[in-house]
């Protein structure tokens, strides 16, 4: 009888055993790694394009353009709270890779209070464009970052945007006197005559249902509406805050002889500013800091 | 006679625990690679962040003075000097900008030496609106511009600081 076989003894089951643990935990602490790797580069990332959007804010230039190139197609991830005295601005990215899943949730958020960025909550590309306009209403309030990506065709937009566009060089975006000379891929923006193959609508006074003022049109433009409508209300939040400090300038200075009367309308601005609810309200609120600047204007010590 | 079946059991007991100290040996050895490979990478995380900290600072003390906050109508590189008093005072700007360090100071002429308040301005030397532990600060000349009889405009610094990765 042939009693011949493998001997499959304890030391072969403890080494297949402990081997396996050993292996897995070798798999398990690489994928980590490059989890945490990836993390940590999108985090890297987001801080970077924060410290981009920095120094391209305007200073005595009505608008400016610049253009962000990242390593691979990025996702930038948008988010706006309006909670809080100033609100905040909350922005995260990710990079598209080549090993394991091709896009994982964004890294970290970098915050920032005295930003502004105005796009769609999350836009895709492998590069940016950065547009910035300055907010006065009727004084210096912030710079409005509007980022955007991909191709634009603007219909008729109008003297004043066609000049913009073409001053500034703004790329992806084409200016066609027709719906029909437009990309057929492109995102078509209607000034004038409304189509039904228009996919914005842009009147005097809102880009379906977003309404502007001061160079918010570029912003309604680009935006999802609930990113819009947070940095509209974040703005808000800074004039009135900028109201007040102005307000007690001119108290302040009428104390060394410069009397202004500036104070009480200033004040009365800052509560208007403070009921504001949503866009809507920006023509009221526009109409009433036009009195004011105009006020300023005839003073011997300008506040702003 | 031999008891066979002892020495085998015993051979085979020395042959587990020399298995046993082989794979505790391997995973010190993974361990330890791996603790070393995490102390460079969080050393070079921290220099990463040191880096685009300071990148940062540097830019913003570059355009701190066109902040509407501090700035002087119509120019860019200019403080209005009324407007940065008031503004110490408001406690809502505490934390709006993400900066330990934010200091204005008078150089020329030279000033009195002593931090600005409404008793002393204009006799000061310097209005510090934030001022934390543990920065790193960063400085640009700007124009220091007030009402006093008239426009009346000094050479002046911003000092930005940044925080420390340490």
């Amino acid at each position: 009888m042939n009693r011949k076989g493998f001997e499959f003894s304890f030391a072969w089951l403890f080494a297949i055993l402990v081997g396996a643990v050993v292996i897995f935990l070798a798999i398990y602490a690489t994928t980590s790694l490059i989890g945490s790797g990836r993390y940590e580069t999108d985090t890297k990332i987001a801080a970077q394009l924060e410290s981009i959007l920095s120094p391209v804010g305007t200073n005595l230039e009505d608008s400016k353009f610049v253009r962000i190139g990242f390593p691979d197609e990025t996702r930038i991830y948008n988010r706006c709270s309006s909670i809080g005295i100033f609100g905040s601005q909350l922005i995260s990215t990710s990079v598209r890779s080549g090993i394991g899943k091709e896009w994982l949730p964004p890294g970290g958020e970098i915050e920032s209070k005295d930003k502004y960025v105005f796009s769609k909550s999350v836009l895709q590309g492998e590069e940016a464009y950065v547009f910035v306009k300055s907010f006065e209403m009727p004084y210096d309030v912030a710079d409005i970052i509007t980022i955007y990506s991909g191709e634009y065709c603007f219909i008729n937009p109008g003297d004043e945007i066609e000049e913009e566009v073409m001053d500034l060089r703004l790329p992806g975006i084409n200016i066609s006197e027709s719906l029909e000379k437009c990309k057929p891929e492109s995102i078509k923006v209607c000034f004038s005559s409304f189509d039904r193959d228009c996919d914005k609508k842009v009147s005097q006074t809102d880009v379906d249902g977003l309404y502007y003022e001061e160079g918010l049109v570029y912003a309604a433009i680009f935006s999802d509406a609930e990113v819009y409508e947070c940095q509209v209300r974040r703005l808000i939040k800074r004039t009135s805050e900028l109201a007040e400090i102005y307000a007690k300038k001119s108290e302040f200075l009428a104390g060394k002889g410069c009397s202004s009367n500036l104070a009480g309308d200033l004040g009365r601005y800052s509560s208007l500013l403070g009921e504001f609810e949503n866009s809507g309200d920006l023509r009221v609120v526009k109409s009433n800091s036009e009195e004011i600047e105009d006020k300023n204007e005839r003073l011997s010590c300008e506040l702003f | 006679m031999k008891d066979f079946r002892a020495n085998y059991f015993k051979k085979g007991q020395v042959k587990i625990q020399q298995m046993a100290f082989v794979l505790v040996a391997i995973m010190i050895f993974f361990a330890i690679v791996a603790l070393f490979y995490i102390t460079i990478r969080s050393g070079s995380l921290r220099q990463d962040v040191e880096t685009i900290r300071d990148e940062e600072a540097k830019e913003l003390v570059r355009m701190a003075s066109s902040w509407p906050e501090l700035s002087w109508k119509d120019c860019s590189a200019c403080v209005d000097m009324d407007k940065t008093l008031i503004l110490k005072e408001s406690e809502n700007y505490e934390d709006f900008w993400d900066v330990p360090f934010l200091q204005i100071e008078r150089i020329y002429p030279v000033p009195e030496k002593g931090e600005c308040t409404r008793q002393n301005y204009p006799d000061c030397s310097t209005i510090t609106l934030i001022k934390e532990e543990g920065f790193i600060a960063r400085t640009s000349f700007v124009a220091l511009c007030r009402y006093d009889e008239g426009i009346k405009c000094e050479l002046g610094k911003i000092h930005l600081g940044f925080r420390s990765a340490e």
